[in-house]
């Protein structure tokens, strides 16, 4: 069994590689998409420390999966609104291009 | 060790693929690699359930959701680059901030609770387990992901539909116009 520093580790790879996505590209869908890696990583990593602290007591272990579970939820929560917006915008300027939307900058 | 080995490996590439590929079609595949991969993941750490969750709603309905999006947009890959140092810059970053994250949690080292002990405790995240803690001291999270849940639906129906034809007087003129002439045609025979 490894320890619980790899599996955050590898969360921690995972995020960078999803945060460099999100700067680097320029289509809003692969932005969506390295958004959802960067939710994943950050779930990988609650998971290890479940496990990490599930030798303190049940609660603390199942605590941290049901909160996993939770993001879960979110997370299909905001793909599906995501999606929404992103099918608005293309029927109104046919790309998804996220410098074409300047004008809802502040 | 060589289990995490693979796993890792195969999650870093598909992770990867997300950010490299141009074709929108094959990172989102990509990506789907890394969710199953996590899954697995998920299995080593005792988690069975969130494991099973993971496929069904990430792996399936999640991911079919994108490429149903992205094959309905049509989107080809974008000829439009990023500036090129804005690209490099991003790589320094990712770089800097992974190795930095690392070593973080390389620094402060944990025992890890022996798997025998763990196994036992969370009975591999049992279902019946993660129920009684998601009515119990996650009730309020659980009542307000549902609501959530609901105000999602509603506004991403609200935000795809098309504003309805407004009905002129015109139309509906039209419309009784052949209804008669259908009347006529149906009476003549």
């Amino acid at each position: 069994m490894v320890g619980t520093e790899a599996y955050v580790a590898l969360s921690a790879v995972l995020f960078t590689i999803g945060a460099v996505g999100v700067l680097t590209r320029r289509s809003a869908i692969m932005i969506f998409l390295c958004v959802e890696l960067m939710l994943n990583a950050a779930n990988l990593a609650i998971v290890a420390y479940a496990y990490q602290w599930a030798g303190t007591g049940l609660l603390t272990g199942i605590s941290g999966q049901t909160a996993v579970f939770i993001i879960l939820a979110v997370a299909a929560a905001e793909v599906a609104i995501g999606l929404g917006i992103l099918v608005a915008i293309f029927r109104n300027r046919a790309s998804t291009d996220v410098d074409a939307l300047s004008e809802v900058r502040l | 060790m060589v289990t995490f080995a693979i796993l890792a490996s195969v999650a870093v590439i598909g992770a990867l693929g997300v950010v490299l590929l141009r074709q929108p079609i094959h990172a989102a595949l990509s990506l789907v690699g890394t969710l199953l991969t996590l899954a697995v993941l998920f299995v080593t750490l005792q988690a069975h359930f969130l494991a099973a969750i993971q496929v069904i709603v990430y792996g399936g309905a999640i991911m079919v959701l994108f490429l149903f999006v992205i094959m309905l947009l049509n989107i080809e890959h974008q000829r439009k680059e990023v500036q090129p140092w804005l690209r490099w810059a991003a790589y320094g970053v990712g770089l800097v901030a992974a190795t930095g994250l690392i070593v973080g949690a390389m620094l402060d080292p944990r025992q890890v609770p022996d798997h025998a002990v763990v196994r036992d405790t969370l009975q591999g995240g049992h279902p019946r387990l993660i129920a009684e803690v998601l009515y119990g001291e996650f009730m309020l999270a659980f009542q307000l992901v549902g609501v959530l849940l609901l105000t999602g639906m509603v506004g991403a129906v609200a935000l795809v539909q098309r504003p309805r034809p407004q009905r002129t007087s015109a139309m509906i003129d039209e419309r009784r116009k052949e209804r008669a002439s259908d009347a006529l045609e149906a009476g003549g025979r």
